[in-house]
């Protein structure tokens, strides 16, 4: 019994699921709402409590337990606040899962605090560097002649890159590294009862990350940044609309017509409908 | 100074979590009765499908006004609440004006703006559209037309069940972090290394707080996984027949025709002025 893997059966799977939406919806609903405040270019914000689906991660499964806050997120802060952003929101969606994901399957024994630190600091960077590097790309393809603006390129990767290091160095730390090493070794043994399921040990934890991860997780980034160029680029569309826009006043002028008839048409029906009622009662 | 006292007093009553609290509920509950929350989410997935996209494909500013105010009406019919506005504008700020200030910064001039603006116009249309569509709907509608879409059945129910239990989990949260204040000792804050060392201490309370938090929603969720299990949730979810039952609710009105049918008609006429231009 000791020595099977910490294999959740499905059930336990959404209880996690729904366990890590649920708190971290919570959190990134209150940061969504709490203004961030800069002093100078450094800006202090509460950037996000992503400690809590790393030791949700590192305590259950790792994979329900990161789809489940990268759910949360776009449900809690995106969706019921009304931010929702689109295919952009896919980006964040996969950063997220690949960063709590890696961040779970790092950690063979909860108790060893080192490890811990290490896979909390770890899941951060990867987050935030593949957030980084969609962002540069977004910014280049979202602007109009890019290259001819002066003074522009070079902004963008500075602010970016800033902001980097500025989310690594003082929200990784502080608002990851910190409550993660508190958190983790508290609730090891305590929650996991609640959900009916054993710790996790050396013996029962999952294989150490292999190739396949790897490879997964490039896969989605791909994806991500598929997504991301996808909703900024579209430069074949461009050239379609000139297209379209030389070909003349005729075919818009056409549409026009097309419009306000079916505006008509729709006022017909129910002025219609209308009077079938009164007929009806 | 009084006066001053009591404004500074006011703002900061604003802020508090029971305002926040008040304000997210505002915006997922309170606008029901709206022209667009009685709309079919069906359709309003389609009008923002093309507001959502469009927008960032085109580069003629005629037409990018035109998106604009037609979204911005749409956003005004919809009653958002306050704070999403606001927060909205930051957030438009925030990704260009920022922009613009650094390049600014790095010997930019005003040739930088006639992009910038063009950009800025596309991010406000396509966020005013979400607001429209995300915040003027009832969440259970917008996953009964997410489902409809196929969309995984994890995210329909993950934001009916959101809908029912964050003022619950909000209320809870406020009831540990009151209790963990009251039991606690706030350092003195009238210097600057005082003020410093007190929001430390906020912080440490807040991160301290999810510690009860977690063990508490640890339980509940196991609890509402197993009545969910009791009702024979994870076969229902992947049933046809009961899928079929659950959207049988959805109906096409002739008001949805009616709203569909103007937007056409409005991007058409942007679009023609766009040639003319």
């Amino acid at each position: 019994m000791a020595t099977q893997k910490q294999a959740a059966n499905s059930s336990q799977k959404l209880m996690v699921f729904v366990l890590t939406m649920a708190l971290y919806g919570l959190a990134t609903l209150f940061t969504e709402l709490i203004p961030s405040f800069q002093v100078g270019i450094v800006e202090f914000s509460v950037e996000y409590f992503l400690f809590i689906p790393l030791s949700l991660a590192m305590l259950f499964d790792p994979m329900s337990a990161a789809l489940g806050a990268a759910t949360g997120e776009l449900v809690f802060s995106e969706i019921m606040l009304g931010q929702f952003g689109g295919l952009g929101e896919l980006e964040k969606f996969i950063t997220v899962t690949i960063g709590v994901y890696i961040a779970g399957r790092l950690v063979r024994d909860p108790r060893n605090r080192a490890m811990v630190g290490i896979a909390a600091f770890g899941g951060v960077f990867i987050q935030q560097l593949l957030g980084c590097i969609v962002d540069i790309a977004k910014v280049q393809f979202g602007v109009e002649d890019f290259e001819a603006v002066a003074g522009l390129p070079e902004s963008v990767f500075a602010t970016e890159g800033f902001a980097f290091l500025n989310d690594v160095l003082f929200s990784g730390i502080l608002f990851c590294l910190l409550p993660t090493l508190y958190l983790v070794p508290k609730l090891y043994g305590k929650i996991e009862p609640l959900l009916g399921m054993q710790p996790r040990t050396e013996a029962t934890a999952m294989e150490p990350i292999g190739a396949k991860v790897i490879v997964g997780s490039l896969i989605a980034f791909a994806a991500a940044m598929a997504a991301e160029l996808l909703a900024t680029s579209g430069f074949s569309v461009i050239d379609w609309e000139a297209d379209w826009a030389g070909s003349g006043t005729s075919i818009a002028v056409g549409i026009v017509v097309a419009a306000a008839l079916s505006v008509v048409a729709v006022l017909a029906i129910r002025k219609k409908g209308e009077q079938n009622t009164r007929k009806g009662v | 100074m009084k006066t001053i006292e009591k404004l500074s007093e006011n703002i900061l009553d604003k802020l508090s979590i029971d305002f926040l609290r008040s304000q997210v509920l505002k915006n997922a509950y309170g606008n029901n009765d709206t022209r667009i929350a009685a709309m079919d989410p069906r359709m309003l997935l389609v009008w923002y499908l093309f507001f959502g996209l469009v927008p960032w494909f085109v580069h003629s500013v005629p037409f990018l006004i035109g998106c604009f105010l037609l979204v911005a009406v749409t956003t005004w019919m919809a009653r958002v609440a306050g704070l999403v506005l606001f927060l909205f504008a930051v957030g438009v700020f925030s990704q260009t004006g920022y922009l613009f200030l650094v390049t600014l910064l790095f010997g930019g001039d005003a040739s930088a703006v006639v992009p910038l603006l063009t950009l800025t116009l596309k991010v406000a249309t396509v966020s005013l559209a979400s607001v429209t569509i995300f915040s003027g709907l009832d969440p259970d509608k917008l996953a009964n037309g997410l489902m409809w879409y196929g969309c995984p059945e994890r995210l329909s129910f993950s934001i009916s069940y959101a809908y029912r239990m964050l003022p619950l989990l909000m209320e809870e949260f406020q009831n540990v972090l009151l209790s963990y204040r009251l039991r606690g000792n706030p350092p003195a804050h009238d210097t600057f290394g005082g003020k410093i060392r007190y929001l430390v201490y906020q912080v440490q309370i807040v991160m301290h707080a999810f510690y009860p938090l977690m063990l508490n929603t640890a339980k509940r969720s196991r609890t509402t996984v197993e009545v969910l299990e009791i009702k024979g949730y994870r076969y229902a979810a992947v049933n046809k027949e009961v899928k079929k039952i659950k959207l049988s609710a959805l109906r096409l009105t002739n008001d949805d025709l009616l709203f569909a049918a103007v937007s056409f008609l409005w991007v058409a006429v942007a679009i023609l002025i766009a040639t003319l231009v």
